[in-house]
């Protein structure tokens, strides 16, 4: 490393420690004058300390009526992200507001767990019944979650259900079109000692297979554009366990255990054309927190195993990763006013160890290091502002600092209106994945960090029109410009390099109108999304034909809507889902896969028979059989219907 | 697939009886259709977005047509293109998806672009070139799938029908079978695989008559201005006696980098010279590929690399038949569109015209 580089790192954790040091200061300045309270930290979310940034909540209903289906087909139709899909219970990767699938960061209870080999998560394999909690964050909040949170982050959670009771089982199955299959079991359970000792649990197996029998070989969209369908199989199963001990005085132990292992085949019914995708996931993480400190000890284990014909020479790819993260937050509130402080401080450190066919059968072990300050601060009523700092370290690259600063300021705040406005602007990073670096050939060990400023403004606006209607709007717009964006070049025979700069804007806006009225509900909620993204920079004669250009497989326009009626139990859910046309090439050339539109719709209701729930699914997935493409040019499923049926009921008190 | 293959039969049969009704009304000269003439540029396109496609040149007006099987039929090819041949007025286009059993023949009227028959996935996979072996008659070389560990099966060729657009037969060849060269009633194939001979199979029996011993990957160029076959093998030039099915003479090219190799062979308008791109990846420069095109003549004691015919790495070389213009397929990258660049025999550059994504074949007519 160049004496710069050190000192440059050394001028930094100067500033973040000076940034500590500052903010400790002036609550010791605040101190004589006002009645302040330590306060105890009820719940380490990092959302807390996204001020000024957009953070969409998944409510646990919606959760539960899409639980058969997997984190791929679901978020297609809660926001504007753009997925590629490669096929029905394919590879699925993620684009969020124009940039690439590794710029998306997916937490599970707060751990990145995005693959260190690809830096990215197959939507295809994440179930949705795998979590409890889900949230959609736009924008760059590298500050709060790190590495790789340049487009947006998704974030997975278990949550402890305290408020249940005794010991309640949950069996379930789906069966579908095209011979697909679901099921699930799986008990939670709620146990309180005589010394006020609290022990929760979650425990769940999961299991599908994708038969994919279409009895079909092409399929033709009304344009006279055919598709050919590519026979395939997806076989999945999973295991969850989540263990909670809380103290009387609120320490909390966790643990938290994921297992997945999902089966891609590719032509399974001709053994020489035959391609296997296996992907396994092993995923501990156990924490306590101690007061207003946590500690989070976490192991994960990624392995892929990708071979053709009998599977019996696939190539080999295992990456463990160990972390260590410590953290501790100050909160301290004001008892005569809104004035309320949490600053966060901490830091983790990674350690990989990869043994990849790919990286030339060496195991590759790196480590990184992470520390952090994350301080909110609501000074009235109407304004809170959060300042964020991270800085990432590596001993084989220089990660960029990461600063952000967030506002919130609420014009209006009455029972009737509430109108917010928000701001953010925020530096954000991706650490080179260890296929960037190691790949043989291909990879570059001195592939640098990408790094992005990413600006955005939104106002929103809240109103209970009368007692039984509510309404929202948001509007959101941002600018985003990520630099160094890797680029596997192909004038390079596909080697990677810090080519690109990737401007991505857009604008987002998001209405909803909701009906309650005693045990009858109805709604509408709508979003349409802008999403402009290109290229910036010439790096070769021929990036003429490509500069300023729309980049690959991202809409310009997309709009997703969900319209719902209900009363008591029951519920009919429609939800629709539009795409523009989406460009395969860089210069536009060719013929782009046509705009295309969506439509699925669930009945769900519920029927109590004594302690015996049964929760009832009826879905048809693509109403319109609409004809639309894969990434691969092959045609996505048709209309399907499916039936589940899950029972839950308290087994011991 | 038993049903589905019915139904690509009875449709093949009702496009044969169209097509014999067409032919006993053609009293009268036949108007001229919209590709009567013009240059055909093969397309590749890029593996995984199966999207290959044919662009049209007019050589003269330099007008473009994009993708004319799209036009002409309203549905894309559904893969990329290895090859395209024209037999008897039936274009024969050999279409390479990425999913394995998805592979397959398109077979046109040459003239109009219109589809004829499709030669389904279930009868070949991994099809790469494609000659006219007699009338009505194409032979295709295919590689098959591969085994477990990428290596390659055995090769083989299918012979297609074009009057009832149907594979008649499957002849066993050499593994990675790929190029093959048509002499008189000889078929000439090389191969990719690792074998060191050559396939000579006849045509009116469809039986490989003869396999000789050339050297390492055999690459078939073609007969030259004397009646020679070359052939590039186990590294060198091979000149190879047709009429006693012997090797005649070997050249290597004198050359200062050892790490380049040369592809694309392609004989000039008066068959006396031969050029070809010789390329290497440049280790010092983040492995890009690096070369440029040269050319030497038939009756050259010596293949040096002095000086480059063309300053320029290109994906596929051709020469217009008629003008003796070269033609060169440039690929800037797989996701966006490549250039064919036109030169005259000197080298002398006239103009560059944008094709579609990878260009790497030319068919003039």
């Amino acid at each position: 490393m160049s004496s710069g580089a050190a000192y440059f790192i050394r001028y930094k954790i100067t500033l973040l420690c000076l940034g500590v040091l500052l903010s400790m200061y002036s609550y010791a300045q605040e101190i004589p004058n006002k009645q302040i309270d330590e306060v105890k930290v009820v719940g380490f979310s990092t959302e807390h300390f996204m001020v000024g940034l957009k953070v969409q909540k998944i409510d646990s209903t919606t959760l539960a009526r899409f639980q058969f289906q997997t984190l791929a087909d679901f978020l297609q139709f809660q926001s504007p992200i753009a997925l590629k899909s490669y096929g029905s219970g394919q590879l699925t990767s993620i684009s969020f507001r124009g940039t690439s699938a590794t710029h998306t960061a997916v937490l599970w209870n707060g751990v990145n767990i995005n693959s260190p080999m690809a830096g990215e998560t197959d939507f295809s394999t994440v179930p949705v019944l795998g979590f409890d909690q889900l949230s959609i964050q736009y924008g760059s909040a590298a500050s709060c979650v790190g590495s790789g949170a340049v487009g947006g982050s998704i974030l997975l959670s278990s949550v402890p259900q305290w408020k249940q009771k005794g010991v309640n089982l949950t069996v379930g199955g789906q069966y579908g079109s095209f011979d697909n299959y679901n099921g699930q079991t799986g008990i939670r359970f709620v146990k309180i000692n005589k010394k006020g000792l609290q022990f929760s649990g979650k425990t769940l197996f999961y299991g599908s297979q994708y038969n994919n029998h279409f009895n079909e070989t092409q399929r033709t969209a009304s344009d006279g554009r055919t598709y050919a369908i590519q026979p395939s199989e997806t076989a999945q199963k999973g295991f969850i366990q989540d263990l909670y001990l809380k103290e009387k005085n609120g320490n909390l132990l966790s643990l938290n255990i994921w297992l997945t292992d999902n089966k891609l085949t590719i032509q399974p019914d001709v053994l020489s054309f035959r391609e296997i995708t296996q992907s396994q996931a092993y995923r501990f993480l156990s924490g306590y927190q101690f007061r207003n400190s946590t500690v989070k000890m976490g192991f994960t284990r990624d392995i892929i195993d990708y071979g053709t014909g009998d599977f019996s020479s696939p190539s080999h790819s295992e990456t463990d990763r160990y972390l260590v993260r410590a953290e501790h937050e100050f909160s301290i509130k004001k008892s005569d006013s809104f004035w309320n402080t949490s600053l966060r401080m901490g830091g983790e450190i990674a350690y990989y160890v990869a043994r990849v066919d790919g990286y030339g059968g060496v195991a590759i072990t790196e480590s990184r290091q992470d520390i952090f300050a994350l301080l909110r601060q609501q000074f009235t009523q109407k304004l809170t502002v959060s300042f964020n700092l991270r800085q990432a370290f590596s001993n084989q690259y220089t990660a960029p600092f990461t600063p952000s600063l967030g506002v919130e300021y609420s014009v209006i705040s009455t029972v009737k209106n509430q109108i917010k406005f928000s701001g953010n602007i925020a530096k954000s990073y991706r650490l080179p994945t260890l296929n960037e670096r190691y790949w043989k050939v291909l990879g570059n060990p001195n592939i640098r960090p990408e790094s992005g400023l990413n600006k955005e403004l939104g106002i929103n606006w809240k109103q209970i029109v009368s007692s039984t209607i509510n309404t929202s709007l948001g509007i959101n717009v941002y600018h985003n410009l990520i630099d160094d964006w890797t680029y596997w070049n192909p004038d390079k025979g596909y080697r990677v390099e810090n080519l690109q700069q990737v401007l991505t804007k857009g604008v987002e806006v998001s209405g909803s109108v909701k009906y309650l009225k005693d045990k009858k509900i109805a709604g509408l909620s709508a979003t349409y999304a802008y999403t402009n993204s290109t290229q910036q920079k010439m790096y070769d004669v021929y990036a003429v034909d490509i500069i300023g250009k729309q980049l690959i497989y991202i809409p310009l326009h997309t709009l997703t809507g969900t319209a719902y009626i209900g009363k008591g139990d029951w519920s009919l859910n429609v939800q629709g889902f539009y795409n523009s046309e989406r460009f395969i090439t860089f210069d536009h050339s060719g013929r782009p896969f046509p705009p295309y539109f969506l439509i699925n719709s669930t009945l769900s209701g519920r029927i109590s028979i004594g302690k015996i729930q049964s929760n009832l699914l009826f879905q048809v997935n693509n109403l319109t059989d609409t004809v639309y493409p894969s990434v691969r040019k092959n045609a996505m499923p048709g209309r399907s219907f499916s039936v589940g049926l899950v029972f839950s009921s308290e087994i011991f008190q | 697939m038993q049903f589905n293959s019915i139904i690509i039969r009875s449709l093949a049969a009702g496009f044969l009886i169209l097509g014999l009704n067409s032919c006993s009304k053609t009293s009268e000269p036949e108007p001229s259709q919209p590709y009567d003439t013009g240059v055909f540029v093969i397309n590749r396109g890029n593996f995984s977005d199966n999207n290959g496609s044919i662009t049209l040149i007019n050589p003269t007006t330099k007008i473009t047509s994009f993708d004319i099987f799209q036009k002409e039929n309203n549905r894309a090819i559904s893969g990329g293109i290895s090859d395209y041949a024209e037999v008897d007025g039936k274009g024969v286009i050999l279409v390479d998806n990425s999913t394995p059993g998805k592979d397959l023949i398109e077979i046109v009227n040459a003239r109009t672009f219109k589809t004829v028959a499709t030669i389904p996935s279930t009868d070949l996979e991994n099809p790469r070139y494609v000659v006219k072996a007699g009338t009505n008659k194409a032979y295709a070389t295919c590689w098959d799938s591969f085994n477990a560990d990428y290596s390659f099966k055995t090769g083989y060729i299918v012979v297609i029908d074009l009057t009832t657009n149907k594979i008649t037969k499957k002849i066993s060849v050499q593994r990675g079978a790929e190029k093959l060269a048509v002499i008189g009633n000889d078929v000439y194939v090389g191969s990719v695989g690792g074998e060191t001979s050559i396939s000579i199979i006849n045509t009116s029996t469809d039986v490989v008559s003869q396999t000789v011993e050339v050297g390492k990957n055999p690459k078939v160029i073609g007969l030259d201005a004397n009646g020679k076959l070359w052939i590039y093998a186990g590294g060198e030039f091979v000149k190879f006696n047709v009429l006693t099915k012997a090797v005649e003479s070997r050249t290597k090219i004198t050359t200062a980098n050892t790490s380049k190799s040369p592809g694309s062979f392609s004989f000039s308008k008066d068959k006396s010279s031969i050029m070809y791109i010789y390329s290497y990846y440049d280790a010092a420069d983040g492995y890009k590929q690096k070369g440029e095109t040269y050319s030497f003549g038939i009756n050259d004691a010596v293949i040096s690399t002095t000086k480059p015919l063309i300053s320029k790495l290109f994906t596929g070389l051709s020469v217009d038949p008629l003008t003796g213009n070269i033609y060169a397929g440039f690929t800037p990258s797989y996701k966006q569109a490549g250039y064919v660049f036109r030169y005259q025999s000197n080298g002398t550059l006239i103009d560059s015209l944008k094709a579609e994504i990878a260009p790497e074949g030319f068919l003039f007519k």
